[in-house]
């Protein structure tokens, strides 16, 4: 088994009410890496997340790798348009207290769970929506404080569903560079779903190409090649064009592996 | 037995109603201040964990339970809050395994437990009279032993409250979520249904088969349009289940009222939620 790898999956097959939905999947995310899951719609993405979280029956062996220093892994996960009671009276401030503070919050917030979920929000870039409502924030606003409330369990492993989805192309973009900006400040193996081929190409450094069984796995320049996404998604895929995006100053300190000096195309 | 009189005295004490002098009124009393917070604090994750059509399925098996007891000839005391309890695990065990519905599922079982109560409780005429008991409740013929049973329930409550309410709202708001942060889904899932299985079963009692699930919903709806914050909701319907509850006590006592206990107490609840949906409506031009 493969010792630098974060995630490892083998042979993982899942039958749902007799319906083949992964075919013996073998792939792996190294660690501190960016890995990123890419396939049609109903191709299982969203399924092999599932299953490495323990939400689905699956046969064969998921195996999260133990940190460097042998502790057991921590697993962040930030779920696609989370299913929710938006009728629910929660602000966003008990929305990251609830996972930090074992005192009931009938009886109060501790000052340093307050402090706490106040630096989680500064992480990603959310200070003012502390006493908003969890039911009222905007698709992208709900983004980042989930993924808030996943850098709270200090992950070694964050699992991202669609993080791209919902959210308009540029705020998707911005959303993906704090990503990328927390990965190597926190040094996570970070492992995500993506239909959107942009994404993929500007962020990840390991892509896993998958339709029901396993199409490719490797670098991104080696597995979204033409003949690959032609095969897999059934017509001809070219790759996006990730410098025909707009030129915004945001943009331009991008970290993300292709915008780096060493990166030549 | 222990000898509650001395908490009687308080209560018409502090109460000094006319209609409280009587001691079974001040049993009454007594009973539905304990049932009325833990139904109003286990009502607020039925609403958040959408189980009011688990609350009414366990209420229902209360004809069951006695069919047993008539089986088996033991106290319905006892086969109710057990038969109870067995019903709203397996319910949650089915539920967290089977590819159906929660509703299909809850659907299948609050059917046959309650067509089992009734084939056996039919055969038998004078239990069938007394039926009637359980449909409407009757708080009045509450005994000490059945205060001091809602006595340890209440702290058993309180104590799971205060333990597990953060993350309880964890699992109500996304179990998958929160289960992957590593919080114990199953055991959080399992201790509710049997502890809302008990608190379902024994008020049963006091307001009756159908009313009950009214006394989990009616507060726990109010607070969340009263509450601005998860910890807050708690309070508000904590205030509003025993404020309905004592209030609907007094009126349904009074001479010109002369109603049913069970169903005072859920109208003034009623009350509360027209006030609270009031509020909303005021409020919600201001957070525009």
């Amino acid at each position: 088994m493969n010792r630098e790898a974060a995630v490892t999956f083998q042979n993982v097959t899942v039958n749902l009410g007799g319906v083949l939905i992964l075919d013996s999947v073998s792939a792996s995310a190294p660690r501190g890496g960016c890995a990123a899951i890419v396939g049609p719609n109903g191709a299982g993405k969203t399924t092999l997340l599932l299953a490495l979280l323990g939400q689905v029956p699956f046969r064969g062996n998921i195996r999260i790798g133990d940190t460097p220093d042998g502790r057991r892994p921590r697993v962040g996960y930030v779920p696609q348009r989370l299913q929710f009671d938006r009728g629910l009276p929660m602000t966003v401030a008990d929305f990251l207290v609830m996972g930090l503070q074992r005192l009931p919050m009938w009886l109060g917030v501790r000052r340093r769970n307050r402090d706490q979920a106040r630096g989680l929000l500064a992480a990603v870039r959310a200070e003012p929506l502390e006493r908003r409502i969890l039911g009222a924030l905007s698709g992208g606003e709900l983004q980042r404080v989930l993924l808030a409330l996943a850098l709270q369990q200090e992950p070694d492993l964050l699992v991202l569903d669609e993080p791209a989805a919902g959210v308009d192309v540029q705020g998707g973009y911005l959303f993906c560079e704090l990503l990328e900006r927390l990965r190597r400040e926190r040094k996570f193996t970070q492992l995500m779903v993506s239909h959107d081929l942009a994404t993929v190409t500007h962020h990840a450094s390991h892509v896993i190409l998958l339709n029901r069984r396993m199409a490719a796995e490797g670098a991104p320049k080696e597995v979204l090649t033409p003949e690959n996404l032609s095969a897999v998604f059934g017509l001809h895929m070219g790759l996006a064009d990730t410098h025909a995006m707009p030129d915004k100053p945001s943009l331009s300190a991008c970290t993300a592996p292709c915008c780096r000096e060493d990166h030549h195309d | 037995m222990i000898d509650l009189s001395p908490l009687y005295d308080l209560i018409s004490h502090v109460l000094p109603f006319d209609c409280l002098r009587a001691r079974f009124m001040q049993q009454a009393l007594f009973g539905l201040i304990l049932i009325a917070p833990m139904a109003a604090a286990m009502g607020v994750q039925v609403v958040n964990f959408r189980m009011a059509f688990f609350a009414d399925a366990i209420s229902h098996s209360a004809f069951a339970g006695v069919a047993l007891g008539l089986i088996f000839a033991v106290s319905p005391h006892w086969t109710m809050p057990a038969f109870g309890l067995l019903v709203g695990l397996s319910i949650m065990a089915l539920q967290r395994r089977s590819a159906l519905s929660s509703d299909t599922v809850i659907g299948v079982i609050f059917s046959a437990v309650m067509a089992f109560g009734l084939a056996i409780v039919s055969r038998d005429r004078t239990v069938a009279r007394d039926l009637q008991r359980f449909l409407y409740g009757d708080i009045l013929t509450i005994t000490d032993a059945h205060i001091i049973g809602l006595v340890a329930l209440f702290l058993a409550i309180m104590a799971f409250q205060a333990w597990g309410y953060n993350r309880l709202l964890y699992i109500g708001l996304n179990p998958v979520l929160a289960e992957a942060h590593r919080v114990r889904v199953a055991f959080y899932q399992y201790t509710f249904a049997g502890l809302l299985a008990l608190v379902v079963i024994l008020s049963v009692w006091a307001v009756g088969v159908l009313l009950v699930t009214a006394l989990l919903i009616v507060p726990a709806a109010t607070a969340r349009n009263f509450a601005r914050s998860a910890g807050s909701m708690f309070w508000w319907a904590l205030v509003v289940g025993i404020t309905s509850a004592v209030v609907g006590l007094v009126i349904s006592a009074q001479n010109w009222a002369r109603t049913a206990t069970g169903a005072t107490v859920v109208l003034c609840g009623f009350a509360w939620f027209l006030v609270s949906y009031a509020v909303t409506l005021v409020r919600r031009p201001a957070l525009r």
